[in-house]
């Protein structure tokens, strides 16, 4: 093949391929995310038979395999468990628009919870020398709230707390 | 396995639906035989294909190198007709925003004369129910440059 400079024209389309989505959050998902919405709780169900918390709530504890029916209020503050800072700039796929970075998504396990079940959201994070593990956190409600995750802004760093200490090794 | 105890009433008070969608921005690059292919439809309603000598194939859309030998195609170049027949094709029923047109319209499989490999394109044959295998169809070239598969508009059943 020739590796030679043509003047030909190359052609690149460009375009946002946008797919419309039903989402049907079912009794389980939907008192979670109406709880948000409506009280600013973040709502847990409880496996019956081994007493851990699921969050975001399941139909069915996936190790006992029983209906988690009974509910209870987790947080809104916690720690974090892990964490990621992210650098690349990818397309937040609900639209389409390339995200600042750098970002942090954190795991934060709820004050409360029973068992190890950290929600996965953001981290807002001023400084990021001052990410770790062990962070005292606290989840910043969205003022307008539609019944999505987002419902929850971020968690937000509580200055100088730090539960590293009582960290499972 | 026990009976749900979930109480029905509770059931419909939480359950609901969100709206969303998913946006997937990307570009697709042509290629230097791929933007041959689409310049020509489009400057001199033109549809090229590449042949390959050794295999007696002559594929479009057009590739850079034969599928079954591996040779360099980048040279190739052969200008087909714009009449051919319809291999296969489907109906598309359902309603959706990027579809390039509303529904019913036919999809068929297109193998033009003097091509060894089939194209996908629409078809306008007088109504969905009206499209053949072994149909002999024509290429309508677009009015405005699409930059695109779509400098060809349609194909249209040729009555004979």
């Amino acid at each position: 093949m020739s590796r030679t400079k043509t003047d030909q024209e190359l052609i690149v389309s460009r375009q946002v391929l946008s797919i419309p989505q039903r989402f049907a959050t079912g009794p389980v998902m939907g008192r979670f995310l109406m709880e948000l919405r409506d009280n600013k709780r973040i709502m847990a169900n409880k496996c019956p038979q081994c007493g851990r918390h699921l969050v975001p709530p399941r139909e069915v504890c996936a190790i006992c395999r029983v209906e988690a029916t009974e509910w209870e209020e987790l947080g809104p503050e916690g720690y974090v468990t892990d964490f990621d800072i992210v650098y690349y700039a990818s397309p937040d796929p609900l639209t389409g628009e390339t995200r600042d970075v750098p970002y942090v998504l954190c795991w934060v396990n709820l004050d409360r919870t029973q068992g190890e079940s950290p929600l996965w959201h953001l981290l807002h994070a001023p400084d990021l020398a001052q990410v770790r593990s062990g962070l005292r956190v606290r989840a910043v409600f969205a003022d307008e709230r539609t019944g999505s995750m987002e419902d929850i802004k971020y968690f937000e760093i509580i200055d100088g707390a730090c539960n590293a200490g009582i960290l499972p090794a | 396995m026990s009976q749900r105890n979930v109480n029905m009433s509770e059931e419909k008070e939480y359950a609901f639906v969100i709206e969303g969608k998913m946006a997937l921005p990307y570009q697709y690059y042509a290629g230097a035989i791929g933007s041959k292919f689409i310049c020509a439809l489009r400057d001199e309603k033109k549809i090229l294909g590449v042949r390959c000598d050794a295999c007696g194939m002559t594929f479009i859309p057009p590739r850079q190198t034969c599928e079954r030998c591996f040779a360099d195609l980048t040279e190739k170049w052969v200008e087909l007709e714009p009449t051919g027949i319809v291999t296969g094709f489907t109906v598309i029923r359902y309603r959706e925003p990027y579809q390039p047109k509303d529904p019913p319209y036919v999809l068929a499989l297109i193998q033009l004369d003097g091509a060894d490999t089939p194209i996908a394109h629409i078809l306008e044959c007088g109504g969905p129910n009206e499209a053949k295998m072994g149909m002999k169809v024509k290429a309508v070239f677009a009015d405005t440059p699409a930059n695109s598969m779509l400098d060809i508009s349609h194909f249209e059943a040729v009555r004979l």
